[in-house]
């Protein structure tokens, strides 16, 4: 199977070959870069020695390697990857070798080289160091574990980084190890080294497990970081710290040294990392695509929208999922053209990381709302992204299926008129500069939200001439009745002219005018009952005020009083000497009394 | 009843003075705005608006500055604010299209009911205080005609006729400014805000997502739930969004 795949490849490979040979006959740019998966290894291990050709020609022979009688070499396979940018193929060949080790010692690798067209293109070389035991202890770190007198440490913190020379972007993981050799209470605790320069994730702590260095066991703590290289040049990771309580060393001559430890209190310590530094390279300038917005890693795009009908004006959400390894965070949205048939505006984004063999990937997804501005076939175009692979050192193109979207008419479509305005040239902020200017003066204020129709000043004005009409309307319509209708007239002036007596009535009120005081009291009463019902005063008696009031619902008592002063007017008459001031007094009351009660009286 | 009319004097004369020293603090917005200092600008407009005073021209520069800063959904905002105080201002009309052509959605209006298309069309450019002092013109000379009439009993040829078409103009005045009263007043209205404004079916964001609205976009508000407005956008298509995403015009 897997050599099928190789043969796929190898078939794909050559038939880029042939296409591409005439072009890349022009230019003859080979690379060769030749790594090793470890440099230090023991006899019972195996190394992966790496071979990697870039180049702009593809039908370059393998690589050759040098005679290497100290190793068993088994092949592993090749990959290619192939670009095409800008109608240009170019190619990155990736040969794999397993080295095993028949003895030890240190051997360099060296003159791993390709002959192409007469000449002769070499790789770096490198140096493998083959240890006696059956598994390698690192070199450096059998120097980390002892201190400058040679001592073995108890404990000690390493920091390393997967690669020192990445592209910006692209991936760096470092791993903190820490080593201890010696009993250690409660947990360690970390602080973090300083990632200045890099925009950085945990991604996460290994199981402990331990590690022999120099005869002596270590339990060795691991903690992962992605780091993800934000600016070029040399960027240093600082040092990590972390404290611990550990168990002092016991003093084999003490005899109760066996107890010593169990009930000791231990000791304090801290251990610091070594500063790391990284050589950050930037993004190759050839080959770079003009819309390459920055994104670094391996990724795949895809685009689907939720509904495929839809109606004039109503969205249409398309997501725009990018998959792929690399810092997903920093994914940038896809370009999207100008549609003359669609309004296209961001509506989210969204991502979802995942971590594969310690790299960081995952998906992001853009959230774009398409408005179709007409009824119609439409279709969203594909829509390219870029991205540079640093693997193969690259920049690669990728690119989603067109999406068709049948547009509907609405019931009660109207179509919106043509605008001049054209979104691409102006902008809001600022630079747009067509609005016209603010204006200098304040104008006609008023306090907020206040009404004009509710103003008191707006409902006088027209309030008062409907006033005015009302009441000359009610005046003339009093005039008009009292004209029409004497015994209305007569009733309406019955209490004034009745007053008007009353009070010469009253002027009489004195012992010495006692019978002219009643003669008048007697002359208003009857001039006022006979007004009001509208008769001739003459003939009026007791009797006849007494049926016609009493056919008018007037109360008995009303009655009894009226009766009561005339009766006291016939009593003052022939008998004046009789009358006291007093009763003068009670007799005007009283008829003053009966006339407000008659008022209450209803004549009609 | 003259306590009430004390106090409403009191209102306006404070309000008079209060204007005069509003006058000075529009004057500093204005120097803020021509030195693009937009910020200090909308702070400064904001303040007149905050002691409780409002002009057509104190709305448009708030609209004007905070387009120029960026604001789209509180520029268009102001703009319809200003254009309801001064309707026939081609500055407010102007600055309100254009700014409105910014919004990212833009909806095209299904018009239903034409008698009302007509209406707002004619009472579009004219003021509301305009129209109630139309309509009292009308209503006095009306009323004058009948107290001639009915009250001083004076006659001339063709009074019936001349109070008949006084009546007639008074009762198209009193429609045309209740109509006016009601879109202006009545109608309540509202601007997107927020950058982000989903519209769902429903008053809750668990509902389906209906559109997402855009800073600037106008939609009439109809009723309340919760924290959620039920909307009628242009297009005549219901929807709720959350209350704190609009602003009532």
């Amino acid at each position: 199977m897997k050599l099928f795949s190789i043969n796929i490849l190898y078939i794909c490979f050559f038939t880029f070959s042939v296409v591409g040979s005439e072009a890349s006959a022009k230019v003859s740019d080979i690379e060769i870069e030749v790594s090793l998966n470890r440099d230090t290894i023991g006899l019972n291990e195996q190394v992966i020695l790496q071979i990697t050709v870039i180049s702009s020609e593809q039908n370059l022979p393998a690589p050759r390697l040098p005679t290497l009688p100290m190793f068993k070499v088994y092949s592993q396979g090749r990959s290619s990857n192939i670009s095409i940018t800008n109608g240009v193929v170019s190619a990155t060949l990736t040969y794999r070798y397993i080295f095993t080790p028949q003895r030890a010692g240190t051997f360099p690798i060296e003159n791993i080289s390709i002959v192409h067209k007469n000449k002769r293109f070499k790789g770096n070389s490198v140096e493998l160091t083959v240890l006696n035991q059956g598994v390698a202890t690192p070199k450096h770190l059998e120097g980390s574990a002892r201190d400058p007198r040679g001592n073995s440490r108890d404990y000690f913190l390493e920091a390393a980084v997967d690669k020192k020379n990445p592209y910006v972007g692209q991936q760096v993981t470092l791993t903190l190890k820490f080593y201890i050799a010696v009993q250690n209470y409660g947990s360690p605790e970390l602080s973090e080294p300083t990632m200045t320069g890099f925009w950085s994730e945990v991604i996460g702590n290994k199981p402990v497990y331990f590690q022999r260095i120099n005869n002596r066991r270590y339990k060795v703590s691991e903690r992962k970081y992605a780091l993800f290289p934000t600016q070029t040049g040399e960027l240093t990771i600082g040092r990590a710290m972390i404290s611990a309580t550990i168990a002092t060393r016991r003093n084999t001559r003490d005899p109760f040294s066996m107890f010593g430890n169990v009930f000791g209190r231990g000791k304090d310590i801290t251990v610091r990392s070594d500063p790391v530094t990284v050589n950050v390279k930037s993004l190759p300038t050839k080959k770079k695509p003009k819309n390459f917005t920055g994104t670094v890693g391996k990724f795949s795009i895809t685009a689907s929208a939720d509904k495929r009908k839809v109606e004039v004006n109503q969205p249409v959400t398309v997501l725009f999922k990018i998959t792929g390894v690399g810092n997903i965070k920093s994914v940038a949205e896809p370009a999207i053209p100008d549609l003359a048939d669609f309004r296209i505006y961001r509506a989210s984004s969204s991502e979802n990381t995942s971590r594969v063999n310690d790299k960081l990937g995952g998906t992001k997804i853009y959230e774009e709302v398409f408005i179709p501005g007409r009824p119609g076939e439409m279709t969203i175009p594909s829509i390219s992204y870029n991205y540079f692979d640093p693997e193969s050192r690259r920049y690669q193109t990728i690119k989603t299926r067109p999406i068709k979207i049948s547009v509907i008419k609405p019931e009660g479509y109207v179509a919106a008129p043509q605008s001049p305005f054209q979104p691409n040239d102006i902008s809001i902020g600022n630079e747009a500069r067509d609005i016209r200017y603010i204006k200098t003066d304040l104008g006609d204020t008023q306090p907020i939200g206040q009404v004009l129709i509710f103003r008191p000043i707006y409902i006088a004005v027209n309030g008062l001439p409907l006033a005015i009409l009302a009441g000359l309307i009610v005046i003339r319509k009093r005039r008009e009745k009292l004209q029409a209708n004497v015994g209305y007239a007569r009733s309406r002036s019955a209490s004034k002219m009745a007053r008007k007596r009353l009070s010469k009535a009253r002027i009489l009120s004195n012992k010495e005018t006692v019978l002219d005081f009643y003669a008048e009291l007697n002359s208003v009463l009857v001039s006022y009952i006979a007004d009001k019902l509208n008769i001739s005063p003459h003939g009026l008696t007791t009797d006849k005020v007494r049926e016609l009031l009493s056919a008018r619902d007037a109360s008995q008592e009303l009655i009894a009083d009226i009766i009561n002063v005339f009766q006291k007017c016939d009593y003052a008459r022939y008998a004046p000497s009789t009358i006291e001031q007093e009763d003068i007094d009670q007799s005007l009351k009283t008829v003053e009394e009966v006339m407000v009660g008659i008022e209450g009286v209803k004549f009609d | 009843m003259t306590d009430k009319i004390l106090a409403i004097l009191l209102m306006t004369l404070i309000c008079a003075s209060a204007a005069d020293g509003q006058e000075d603090i529009f004057r500093t917005g204005v120097k803020y705005y021509q030195e693009s200092n937009y910020d200090d600008a909308v702070r400064m407009f904001s303040k007149i608006e905050k002691s409780g005073i409002e002009s057509a021209a104190l709305y448009y520069n708030l609209g004007n500055a905070y387009f120029k800063s960026g604001d789209l959904g509180r520029a268009v905002l102001y703009y319809h604010r200003a254009k309801r105080l001064g309707p026939g201002d081609a500055d407010i009309i102007n600055n309100l299209k254009f700014a409105s052509q910014f919004s990212k959605v833009q909806m095209v209006g299904v018009q239903l009911n034409p008698v009302e298309a007509f209406l707002k069309d004619t009472v579009g450019s004219y003021k509301l205080s305009a129209l109630g002092w139309l309509f009292s013109l009308f209503f006095i000379s009306f009323l004058i005609l009948l107290i001639m009439k009915y009250g001083l009993q004076y006659f001339f040829t063709g009074i019936d006729a001349v109070i008949i078409s006084m009546l007639c103009l008074t009762i198209f005045a009193a429609g045309l400014t209740s109509f006016k009263y009601r879109v202006d007043y009545l109608d309540r209205r509202a601007v997107i805000i927020a950058p982000e404004a989903p519209v769902y079916s429903g008053p809750s964001s668990n509902t389906e997502l209906e559109l997402r609205g855009a800073p600037g976009l106008v939609v009439e508000l109809l009723q309340e739930s919760g924290d959620y407005y039920n909307v009628l956008l242009e297009n005549k298509r219901r929807g709720w969004i959350k209350k704190d995403l609009v602003a009532e015009i």
